[in-house]
């Protein structure tokens, strides 16, 4: 990686608002992420984080102001960003092993007729070795638990060697192994130089992986490190009137 | 029972033709047509084509059969596409409603003719005894047409059938992806009309496609496994109804044959591949029992 890379933010949000339609999702939203570093995107139920990551991959318009992805268009950069889908939302049934899914991740690289050459079936070993599941690689995609479907689709976009990585709610319902496993890999992202976004409930995920965070309630309730951010008056703003039904929840009690 | 003997026959011959090239066609667009759960779509085009093919009847009498049928087939692969994306539940109502009225019109113009009966029936099921060679090759022409298709588009089809916003995700024109998709789906349908009619062409998508996914887990297996039941169902169909027509005096209707002996291969497939499931599941018990355990799942 060059030096005027790696100083490039990866993810640039200027007073931007995304909406589908006529209905604004999200309105103001501020922030950079540079390279090498990961958010998180912390907010209730239908807060807009999903469709700030659509507007992001550029499926979702900019109606006022601006994102800037790898110093261009949301677009334009698409080639060089990957999503990771939630392994729920997949038809478990899917006659597809799991080094098929994987190998999904070079198909730009490899176009739709050439055959996958030796350098992409390396990079699909080494990303299912990266999330520690090479032995399961001729499986089939929809016998394995959850958390390892969400390991295989993190390897698939691995083995598009991105720079900016999108997980949406990669943590759901997923067993402490495989969260071990998503949150190592994670890392050895970054350290490569890769920018991570991650949607998530789990304010000790943002802790443990993120070095900043983006509070979201169709507004932003914060943009920044993540000490700074995660304050329990702004969780409080951000939750809005849901505060208190939150204070059940494992997750928030840890941060009151 | 011969399954050569009657081919002897200019006419049974060139009905094989048909009915295996259908068969192979169908059985790789059905696996499409199933992995993406696409019934509905071979449903809404057997509703609408069957106008088409009327229109053309009366325009361009036997010739004119194919294009009326390609017009309809490819409009309603159209309105297919976009309705699907606008995602409106109240408009399934009013597309039921179109497409209903749609085989109506089929229907009340079909009425017109003095020949009432013998003309729906054609047009609703076929009649593949009287195949001709130029129809052969209208269909030879579907086939490589789609199936070269298929070929070329079979990154970005897989991908998006498995995971459409990763799809999207990843650059790949998903809109424009189903509307060539629904076209192909269409085109078989087209394809299918002299032969087997609008009604029994769904059985041709969806049978063979489920047997060999029945049968199989890998996609590489499933598509050639499809075509050759598809194939089969053809042939042995024909064969079938050859003898119980000739020499049991009993006057089977081809289609009608060919798709119960689709749906007959269908439970033998699914037979087999409960079987094989028992196997694969004792070996992995034997040999790995570790890989049956399944990792803790954190509780919320």
């Amino acid at each position: 990686m060059t030096q005027q890379q790696s100083r490039t933010a990866a993810l640039v949000l200027d007073k931007a608002s995304v909406a589908y339609g006529h209905i604004p999702v999200l309105e103001e939203l501020d922030g950079t992420v540079a390279s090498g570093e990961a958010v998180a995107l912390i907010g209730p139920n239908g807060a807009g984080k999903s469709t700030l990551i659509k507007a992001i991959l550029g499926l979702v318009p900019v109606v006022r102001g601006r994102i800037e992805v790898l110093g261009t268009t949301p677009a334009q950069a698409r080639r060089d960003v990957a999503y990771v889908p939630q392994a729920d939302t997949l038809d478990p049934d899917f006659p597809v092993s799991v080094e098929q899914v994987v190998m999904m991740g070079r198909y730009r690289k490899i176009g739709w007729l050439r055959r996958p050459s030796a350098a992409d079936r390396t990079a699909v070993a080494q990303a299912l070795e990266q999330v520690g599941l090479s032995e399961r690689a001729r499986h089939r995609f929809g016998t394995l638990s959850g958390g390892q479907r969400q390991r295989v689709l993190l390897a698939r976009a691995i083995a598009a060697q991105p720079r900016l990585l999108l997980l949406d709610e990669p943590f759901n319902g997923v067993d402490a192994v495989s969260q071990h496993a998503l949150l190592d890999a994670i890392a050895v992202l970054k350290r490569q130089g890769a920018a991570v976004v991650v949607s998530t409930h789990d304010l000790s995920i943002a802790h443990l992986a993120c070095d900043e965070v983006c509070l979201l309630n169709h507004h932003q309730f914060g943009f920044g490190p993540t000490e700074a951010v995660l304050t329990p008056e702004r969780l409080r703003a951000t939750y809005g009137g849901h505060a208190l039904e939150l204070r059940g929840d494992r997750v928030i009690v840890t941060q009151t | 029972m011969s399954l050569i003997e009657p081919f002897h026959l200019p006419f049974m011959a060139r009905a094989l033709v048909e009915l295996v090239i259908l068969g192979m066609l169908a059985g790789t667009v059905g696996v499409l047509v199933l992995l993406r759960r696409l019934a509905f779509v071979s449903d809404a085009l057997t509703h609408t084509v069957f106008p088409g093919v009327v229109i053309g009847y009366m325009l361009g009498d036997e010739d004119g059969v194919f294009w009326g049928a390609l017009v309809a087939g490819a409009l309603t692969a159209v309105l297919l596409t976009v309705l699907a994306h606008r995602r409106r539940v109240s408009e399934d109502a009013a597309l039921a409603m179109v497409l209903t009225t749609l085989f109506a019109v089929g229907v009340v113009l079909v009425s017109r003719r003095t020949a009432f009966t013998s003309d729906l029936t054609q047009f609703l099921f076929g009649r593949v005894l009287t195949v001709t060679q130029e129809q052969l090759v209208q269909t030879a022409v579907v086939t490589v047409l789609v199936a070269g298709l298929l070929a070329v588009l079979r990154r970005p089809l897989m991908m998006r059938t498995f995971d459409p916003e990763g799809a999207a995700a990843a650059g790949i024109r998903v809109g424009l992806l189903d509307l060539v998709m629904n076209v192909a789906v269409a085109l078989v349908v087209v394809a299918a009309v002299q032969a087997v009619g609008t009604i029994l062409v769904i059985a041709l998508l969806i049978v063979p496609a489920a047997a060999a996914r029945a049968l199989s887990d890998r996609l590489v297996v499933i598509v050639p496994v499809a075509c050759v039941i598809g194939a089969l169902g053809g042939w042995l169909g024909l064969a079938v109804s050859y003898e119980a027509s000739v020499y049991h005096g009993l006057r089977l209707a081809s289609g009608g044959t060919v798709v119960l002996v689709l749906v007959v291969l269908y439970g033998l497939a699914a037979l087999a591949g409960a079987v094989r499931k028992r196997v694969a599941l004792g070996r992995v018990r034997l040999t790995a029992p570790e890989l049956e355990t399944p990792e803790l799942e954190m509780t919320r």
